[in-house]
């Protein structure tokens, strides 16, 4: 029985010759090279703090942030509210418009003689 | 970056001979030995900040190289023939004659018809010229059945070489 920690055999050492290692393919180190550059994914670009701040200047603009928030909102809140206003007296005027047409064609009607609801 | 290009490129053509062997003959086949060798060497290029030293990455490198290959080889899952008597000898008298075939080739496709675990073994013993005790270190197996590994394996591939290559029928003293 050939024990592998004993001296390679005649066979063995012709196994360990037609062993050797071989070539891989041309251009193999390249390819490599190509797809380790194209795994290097370009990092999205985050919004971090810059290190070394001082802890009341991130509270300072957290404030800044919530409050311009704050003041975002009810500004836009206000516009709507102007905007509703603006079509209410629309409405208004147009509804005093209408009104007045109707008075006129009735008045013209009951001057030629026409009379409603005989 | 994992490790700067030169320095990649430098450990790439050093070691790209030993892990594209170690790929080639466990795999059985050169495409697939390619990809399972530009694999090894990527993972390499994310973890060489991790390995210390030459001798640890020519460890890391062959461990990586014969894990992957074992995968990519069961992925294949066509396995060879596991014992010795299902070598049908008159299938190969005819390729003995062949003799315009390489002695290297002929190995290699000798090797391609041993199990997986036997064909690791010898790979490892044969081509690394790694001791038992490393080669069990490597894949993680006892001593014990490493030597049993090589023990068939060798007793299997001299069997299979009496009857394909002329010139390997010597049995031992």
């Amino acid at each position: 029985m050939n024990q592998p920690e004993e001296p390679f055999t005649k066979f063995e050492q012709e196994l360990t010759q037609a062993m050797r290692a071989v070539d891989p393919p041309d251009g193999f180190a390249e390819r490599v090279m190509v797809r380790a550059q194209a795994s290097e994914q370009p990092r999205a670009k985050v919004l971090a703090m810059p290190r070394g701040l001082p802890s009341w200047t991130i509270g300072a603009i957290a404030a800044a942030l919530l409050l311009a928030v704050f003041f975002g909102e009810q500004t836009h809140l206000r516009h709507q509210r102007e905007q509703a206003e603006f079509a209410q007296q629309q409405f208004e005027l147009a509804m005093r418009i209408t009104d007045r047409a109707l008075e006129h064609t009735q008045q013209q009607l009951w001057n030629a003689g026409v009379r409603f609801g005989d | 970056m994992a490790i700067a290009n030169d320095e990649f490129r430098r450990l790439i053509e050093t070691h790209q001979r030993m892990v594209f062997s170690i790929a080639l003959r466990v795999t059985g086949d050169y495409s697939t030995a390619e990809e399972v060798a530009q694999d090894v060497f990527l993972e390499l290029y994310r973890s060489a900040e991790r390995l210390e030293n030459e001798d640890h990455i020519r460890y890391w490198l062959r461990r990586v190289s014969t894990h992957r290959a074992i995968d990519a080889l069961r992925r294949k899952a066509v396995q060879p023939e596991a014992i010795a008597e299902e070598w049908v000898e008159e299938q190969h008298v005819r390729e003995a004659t062949e003799s315009d075939v390489g002695m290297q080739a002929r190995v290699e496709a000798l090797l391609g018809t041993l199990p997986e675990p036997m064909r690791v073994a010898v790979v490892l013993r044969y081509q690394e010229e790694m001791a038992p005790d490393e080669i069990a270190q490597l894949l993680g197996q006892s001593v014990a059945s490493v030597k049993s590994h090589l023990h068939h394996g060798l007793k299997l591939l001299r069997r299979k070489a009496a009857v394909t290559m002329k010139e390997y029928v010597r049995e031992p003293a």
